[in-house]
């Protein structure tokens, strides 16, 4: 009885369909705030950002809403999906505001788990201020075209930390100047890497967790010219490894890899970060918002001062080839379905707080990367890390993987497959195949009945 | 009273036995030597990798990705044990709370096995009861199930019950599963207690539960003792259900936040050392103190001696 | 002890002899209620949080349920089943298993022994020898696996710096095909060879000296005294220490899920790690749990021809 009576409270939320949506919408107008105390919690992962956004959130959101506490809850990043839907999947959130990754928005919203903003960004939010594709990236589902939003789509989330790759290279080993195009990069490496025993070529991301693997692919696609699938006909084989594909898979496992350190095969973020610290790497790729670490010198051998390194350390925005698209990286903040409706109000609140202009200056200059045009153009921002200018050139040229509720099993796909190529256990083109293959098998398989997630 | 359960339990190989073979002919010196040599080479490699975190966890995180790695002629420096208790920001750590709420957890779930097992342990021991050996394997055998397959169902019990998150939930899974090894355990050492002691104490009057209560428990004290530290050590380490069942700061247990110390944007291995020794401390101290009954406790009371 | 070891599993003899006498019926009675008031609050709460849920996955097996989705619970009967039973992907990580089970084990089993014999032999520091060498069993498998992931780091580890010191190659560990998966089954056996020892060498301080003596009067040579007097007693423990370490070493995720998290590719991915992936990455909830369950049928089965075997083993 339990059992059964438990399984249809589950199943409330009827048929579930990738195209009906069935988030519920937030107020156009902010409802009233409480005056009692209030504690406001987010969720993310645990990475120098999440704590940037507490301090920060606390010491100025305060001024406004001085009965209000930020917390920021964290999780491991490997952990980080599974922990927010798990919770979702609950019905029941110890956060109101959810930082989802752009690809999480389409699971999220056809489960109903995140409310729709699309009134509420209408009434509260100048969207003329912002680069069309960050809105669109961080809260509009079904997914934008790249580059573009749609005004009649609706929004679930609003920026809250802006992120795209950086190259960072050796100045004192490469020159001063940073290559230009994916050839030149990959020659400048060879060199640097044959002049410099014992300091490799390249250093990115190859591990099979997060979407490591992937976005280093993905990126390689993108200046090839590849794409990863035609959204329109959800078809991912045939596309994702076609000539351009194939060259860009070719590239990447066999003029790129062999430039990595021996080993390297299950590096992230933070493996990358400790290479270029150790002197390690000539050319490296990783997170803007993950490279405010190599700036200390209490973490790295390349100076004793943040200007000595500085004198080593380049960051320049990725070379092109055949395109200049860059990975599309950061997170939106997305409110719970399930948090409390006096939250919900408090979350809108922040949200609009957030995305005013001076906010969103101030929280540049605190180690954030805003979303607002005139705050990326601003100098609190440009000068706040060496790494900014990258991100604001970068704006333009930016490409996300696939937002679709399947996400998190195209990306394990595609991480798994490409990380396989990596180290050896699978051929390049077999691995872009199967890639392909059973990412399509997943796309085509939401209607199927069992067996499903194998 | 003349049998103690500690007697009764032959005392562990880990102290004062004699051997059982004096190298009785053959051999000689020179075999001796060798084997002397070869337990020295074994103990050193299984024993490197503790040393080592424990070096780490003393070392500036510059020194610990130095290559060649440095074993000697580095900076001592006690900092990363700071961090473990105090925030950068002062104030306490992520981790110490997540270090209190492992004792909370470890805590009530250990003391709820005992008390469900205990019981549960004398009556199997004591009684003739319908199909015991079945229930007795039943028992044992809901411990063999894969947690990642146990934690699917738990969590949709616990989402509709509002476990999910809580240290409650947590106590209960880990009660749940200490509980089959604490009544095999307890239940061994009850067999070794004589029933005519009770026998003869109801012969003076008192009632069956009363012979328990002051006849028998008194004697099993000591074997309580080291199981309820078995199950202790058991939901101290358990990793699967509280990386599913838990995800905010404030009911985390240690194992997840330890694990969360990495995949950031850069580690802090000095940290990550340091939080692991001080983690594992108390495990190997309540270890030392149950060292006489390990066999049992690592077999869930399956082997003993 | 020269009684062997027993184990208390088959040992009807002494649980019979405790069994006090039954003294008319009204006491039987009050000893059932007795035991039935001790018995049943543990009983149901392992009916609660360990049968009831197998029995609410048993059920969801059977239908294409998703946690997250909210869909509808529809009936596919066995179509879960046959999915996982013949999906290719699912023959893959039951090979990785198999091998990681197989290899983990028989590693440990001999290093263990061997561990404990040499211990066995000292007259002297046993204590301090076995209380040492339990170290590794005893921490945190997040502990471990995070520690070997530092220490097999091709880079910056301290085992390729040794090597490297010693004029060897750097190995990537972690990262190859097969080092990866021989990696996995390395930790593991540090692990857990101590759990083996400890078994082990109750077994082998167990047996009576005077078997020893007699054989050397009749001057056996050292390996016939060994696998004549020593082994036959140590055996059976052996296999029950064994059948413990296969069942903990099949249901292996957190390693996994720390050291290699599956990879290269999904080369170190276990049985555990799929479902788990099934599971909480498409939260596809309904073959999850008949993956799960077949899992547990096989442990089940296992188990108990194995432990048919050992019985037979006594008998004999």
């Amino acid at each position: 009885m339990l059992l059964v009576g438990a399984t249809m409270t589950a199943c409330s939320g009827g048929e579930d369909d990738a195209a009906q949506v069935s988030a519920p919408k937030a107020p156009a107008t902010i409802p009233e705030l409480t005056t009692d105390p209030v504690t406001l919690s987010f969720v993310w992962f645990e990475w120098p950002p999440a704590q940037a956004l507490e301090k920060f959130a606390n010491e100025e959101y305060k001024k406004v809403r001085p009965n209000a506490t930020i917390k920021v809850n964290t999780v491991p990043n490997a952990n980080w999906h599974d922990a927010m839907f798990t919770q979702f999947a609950a019905r029941k959130t110890d956060f109101d505001i959810a930082i989802l990754d752009s690809q999480h928005i389409g699971e999220a919203v056809t489960n109903g788990n995140i409310l729709d903003l699309t009134d509420f960004v209408k009434k509260n939010i100048d969207v003329n201020a912002y680069d069309p594709y960050l809105l669109a990236a961080y809260g509009q589902f079904p997914q934008a075209e790249t580059g573009k939003r749609d005004e009649n789509a609706s929004l679930y989330g609003l920026p809250l930390l802006g992120d795209t790759w950086t190259m960072i290279y050796r100045k004192d080993l490469i020159g001063d100047q940073p290559p230009q195009t994916w050839d030149e990069m990959i020659s400048a490496a060879q060199k640097c890497q044959t002049d410099h025993p014992g300091v490799s070529g390249l250093a990115f991301h190859q591990a099979n967790g997060s979407d490591a693997a992937a976005v280093t692919y993905n990126t390689v696609n993108g200046v090839y010219g590849g794409n990863l699938w035609d959204a329109k006909a959800k078809k991912i084989e045939g596309v994702l490894n076609d000539a351009a594909g194939q060259e860009a898979m070719d590239v990447l496992v066999n003029k790129m890899k062999p430039l990595t350190a021996k080993g390297s095969g299950n590096w992230f973020i933070d493996e990358v970060n400790a290479a270029v610290a150790q002197g390690k790497a000539c050319i490296a790729f990783n997170w803007i918002a993950a490279s405010g670490g190599l700036l200390d010198p209490k973490q790295s051998t390349l100076g004793k001062s943040k200007e000595e390194i500085l004198g080593k350390l380049g960051f320049a925005t990725l070379p092109k080839q055949k395109t200049d698209l860059v990975p599309l990286g950061g997170m939106g903040m997305h409110v719970s379905a399930y948090s409390p409706a006096a939250n919900q109000a408090e979350a809108l609140n922040f949200m609009k707080w957030f995305e005013q202009a001076d906010v969103q200056k101030k929280w540049a200059a605190a180690g954030g990367v805003p979303s607002r045009t005139d705050a990326i153009q601003s100098p609190e921002f440009l000068n706040a890390g060496p790494f900014n200018q990258v991100y604001a050139d970068s704006v333009p040229r930016m490409r996300d993987m696939w937002n679709v509720p399947q996400y998190a099993r195209l990306v394990d796909i595609e991480n798994t497959g490409v990380n396989a190529a990596l180290n050896g256990a699978k051929k390049p083109s077999d691995a872009l195949n199967d890639i392909a293959r059973e990412q399509q098998a997943v796309l085509d398989s939401s209607g199927k009945k069992g067996g499903g997630g194998l | 009273m003349a049998v103690s359960v500690n007697e009764a339990v032959p005392a562990s190989p880990v102290r004062d036995r004699t051997p059982p073979a004096r190298r009785i002919g053959g051999g000689g010196r020179g075999r001796s030597v060798l084997e002397i040599a070869l337990l020295t080479v074994l103990a050193v490699v299984m024993l490197f990798p503790v040393l080592w975190m424990i070096e780490t966890s003393i070392k500036e995180n510059r020194d610990v990705y130095a290559v060649p790695a440095k074993f000697v002629d580095f900076q001592v420096t006690l900092a990363h044990y700071r961090d473990v208790f105090v925030d950068p920001g002062g104030g306490r750590s992520a981790l110490s709370v997540a270090f209190l709420n492992s004792v909370l957890v470890a805590g009530v779930s250990t003391v709820l096995a005992t008390l469900l097992g205990v019981p549960a342990a004398w009556a199997y021991s004591r009684f003739a009861l319908k199909a015991k050996k079945d229930q007795l394997f039943f028992i044992l055998s809901t411990r063999f199930m894969p947690p990642v397959v146990v934690v699917i169902p738990i969590f949709l019990m616990y989402r509709q019950v509002g476990l999910i998150d809580t240290p409650l939930g947590l106590i209960l899974i880990y009660t749940a599963f200490n509980l089959p090894f604490t009544i095999w355990m307890i239940k061994g050492f009850v067999d070794e207690v004589p029933a005519e002691y009770e026998d003869a104490a109801m012969l003076d009057g008192y009632t069956r539960l009363q012979a328990f209560r002051k006849f028998t428990l008194p004697l099993l004290v000591p074997g309580i003792a080291a199981t309820a530290v078995f199950a202790l050590i058991f939901s101290w380490n358990e990793f699967v259900f509280a990386i599913f069942l838990t995800s905010s700061d404030d009911v985390r247990t240690a194992p997840p936040a330890i694990a969360g110390l990495i995949g950031g944007t850069t580690v802090d291995w000095g940290l990550v050392a340091a939080s692991s020794v001080v983690f594992a401390l108390p495990v190997l101290v309540f270890a030392y103190l149950v060292r006489r009954h390990l066999v049992a406790g690592v077999t869930l009371g399956a082997v003993r001696r | 002890m020269s009684d062997a070891v027993p184990l208390t599993t088959d040992r009807p003899g002494q649980v019979a002899s405790v069994t006090p006498p039954a003294r008319g019926r009204s006491r039987r009675l009050s000893d059932r209620k007795l035991a039935v008031a001790f018995i049943a609050p543990a009983l149901l709460l392992l009916l609660a949080m360990s049968v009831f849920p197998l029995l609410w996955a048993l059920y969801l097996s059977f239908t294409d349920y998703s946690a997250t989705r909210g869909g509808s619970g529809s009936f596919v009967w066995f179509e879960n089943y046959t999915a996982v039973l013949t999906s290719a992907q699912v023959h893959l990580r039951a090979v990785t298993t198999l091998i990681y089970v197989v290899g983990a084990v028989v590693l440990q089993t001999v290093l263990g022994f061997s561990i404990a014999y040499l211990i066995s032999r000292r007259t002297h520091g046993r204590g301090l020898l076995t209380t040492l060498f339990l170290i590794p069993m005893m921490l945190s498998p997040v502990v471990v696996g995070l520690f070997w992931r530092f220490m097999l780091d091709a880079q910056f580890g301290v085992v390729n710096s040794m090597l490297g010191s010693l004029g060897l190659e750097q190995v990537e560990w972690l990262t190859r095909q097969r080092m990866a998966l021989a990696s996995l089954i390395m930790v593991d056996t540090w692990q857990w060879t101590p759990f083996i020892m400890l078994i082990a060498l109750a077994g082998l301080t167990a047996v009576p000296k005077y078997l020893y003596e007699a054989a050397s009067i009749d001057r056996a040579s050292e390996w016939f005294r060994f696998r004549t007097i020593t082994l036959p007693l140590v055996w059976p423990l052996l296999l029950i220490a064994v059948l413990f370490r296969a069942i903990e070493a099949f249901r292996l995720f957190d390693l996994v899920y720390i050291l290699t998290s599956g990879g290269p590719g999904v080369s170190t991915e276990t049985l555990s790690f799929h479902v788990y992936k099934v599971a909480f990455l498409g939260f596809n909830t309904g073959t999850a749990s008949a993956y799960g369950i077949l899992m547990v049928l096989v442990v089940i089965v296992l188990t108990q021809l194995y432990l048919r075997y050992l019985n037979k083993l006594k008998e004999d």
